[in-house]
């Protein structure tokens, strides 16, 4: 029989508890989730229908790839997904590489769901990449694998010191374009990812794709490393677009696959409706 | 005049979950005039009035008293395709015809807004308009979704078929209903 804790020890042992965890790999974590509930830990989206879909949310510290074209929905999906997590106690960061800081604030202020007071606490935290690989003194360009290694360790740190639990990455195509090697490109995101899920931080990395292609990402290894896929694309009906969302693929859930109408509108972001059939 | 119209209708909407209206051409306007005057006079019930081919504009032209009545929302899905970029409190704009998936998100946010003790009705104006704008099996399958989503969140449904307009397809769909209501000289 376990000797009960003085409370003191107790509260010191669940505040390592992280530490440790920074050891085991991903799947060591989630054998001891399934263990310990009986279902995997979730990280729930914020929209009703996705996390329905996905049984309840993304289990948690996984890596997930939004992909789509050019206004597709990806950042307004990830952004919805931070601030509902902020909203709801759990920190997060926005690290975006195609546009700059100005420009991503001034579109997601448009949403309701967006609030400033968040941002201003220090709960939804927007980092501009540039700025930071600029301070590290690396070629805005190409990076050399010492360059990827210290991006690395600072995005790691930035992650630990901030304690964040949802972190996005908008986008990692562009990220992977400063990559030289795909090589390179597993490396980085599979360190980034197993450091991540060691805090149990849930990851989105967008993924931009040309209009109506059917793949999920520019350089293939984003795909194949990433837990899930999310994808944001269209069908055409009698000649106007209709957006769609799709889960392509969710490592440690079961979800369902079918075709949603995705709807996008000032008041309520991003939702869902199964989608009807076309032509 | 319109009364004997107006209560076989709504006597109807409220004991049926859906109901389906064929219309002559010819009796349209009588519909229209006697489905407002109810709605116009009734303050205990919600409203969405889903429009295909006409405008919020000329609804609000038509009747009056319809821009300050707070229990009747419209869905209009002709007036942004035509360039119209105004908004209104009491219309919900969606681009086009073919976004059904869009009228259903609308529609059950509308309703899930107001109180769950009130009646909540839905006029569809009309199936055959919606039929021209897409195709049939997309058109039965919104149907279903919608009767499925009425009975779900009880809500009832009122759908206007135009008498003239009707063919096999549109057939199959108003038989969905579980009342239908052919209108008639006689009824007016
Ligand atoms: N405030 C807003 N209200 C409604 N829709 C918006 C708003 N801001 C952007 N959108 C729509 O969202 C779309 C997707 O934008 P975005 O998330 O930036 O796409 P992506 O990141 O995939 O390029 C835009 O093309 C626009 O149609
Ligand atoms: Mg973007």
């Amino acid at each position: 029989m376990k000797k009960k804790l003085p409370i003191v020890l107790y509260l010191v042992i669940t505040y390592h508890v992280p530490t440790t965890q920074k050891k085991g790999n991903r799947r060591d974590m989630q054998e001891t989730e399934v263990r310990s509930s009986g279902q995997v830990e979730k990280c729930t989206i914020g929209i009703e229908e996705l996390d329905t879909q996905l049984n309840g949310g993304i289990p948690t510290g996984s890596t997930v790839l939004v992909v789509g074209s050019s206004g597709s929905g990806k950042t307004t999906l990830c952004m919805q997904y931070l601030i509902n997590g902020a909203k709801k106690g759990e920190r997060g960061v926005f690290f975006t590489i195609t546009e700059p800081l100005f420009k991503l604030t001034k579109n997601i202020e448009g949403f309701k769901f967006y609030d400033k007071k968040l941002v201003e606490t220090g709960m939804v935290n927007l980092i501009d990449l540039r700025i930071i690989s600029e301070r590290l003194g690396l070629d805005a360009e190409k990076y050399t694998v010492e360059d990827a290694s210290a991006l690395l360790d600072v995005l790691r740190d930035i992650a630990e010191e901030l304690d964040v639990k949802r972190l996005v990455m908008d986008s990692i195509t562009a990220l992977c374009y400063r990559l030289q090697t795909r090589e390179m490109i597993r490396d980085f995101i599979f360190k980034l990812g197993t450091s991540l899920a060691a805090m149990k931080c849930t990851t989105l990395l967008t993924s931009e794709v040309p209009p109506r292609t059917f793949k999920y990402s520019q350089y293939e290894i984003e795909e194949f490393i990433s837990d899930g896929i999310i994808f944001l694309g269209d069908v055409e009906r009698r000649g106007d677009l209709i957006r769609t969302l799709q889960i392509v693929k969710m490592r440690g859930t079961s979800h369902s696959r079918t075709k949603f109408a995705m709807n996008i509108s000032t008041d309520r972001g991003i939702e869902l409706l199964p989608l009807l059939k076309s032509e | 005049m319109l009364d004997g119209l107006k209560e076989r209708i709504f006597k109807a909407a409220k004991i049926h979950q859906s109901i389906g209206i064929i219309v002559p051409m010819n009796n349209y306007s009588d519909l229209s005039e006697a489905m407002f005057s109810y709605m116009l006079d009734d303050n205990a019930d919600i409203w969405i009035y889903l429009m295909i081919t006409k405008s919020y504009d000329t609804m609000m032209k038509r009747f009056n008293g319809l821009a300050e009545h707070k229990n009747i929302k419209f869905i209009d899905c002709i007036s942004r395709a035509a360039g119209i970029t105004r908004n209104d409190k009491g219309c919900v704009y969606i681009d086009s015809p073919v976004m059904l998936e869009k009228m259903i998100i609308e529609i059950m946010h509308i309703f899930h807004e107001c109180k769950p003790d009130v009646s909540k009705y839905l006029i569809l104006d009309s199936i055959s308009a919606l039929m021209i704008y897409n195709n049939p099996e997309t058109v039965k399958e919104f149907f279903q979704h919608l009767i499925n989503k009425s009975r779900a969140e009880n809500m009832h449904s009122i759908s206007i078929v135009l008498e003239e307009e009707l063919n096999e397809y549109m057939n199959r769909i108003i038989f969905l209903n579980d009342k239908i209501i052919k209108v008639k000289e006689s009824f007016i």
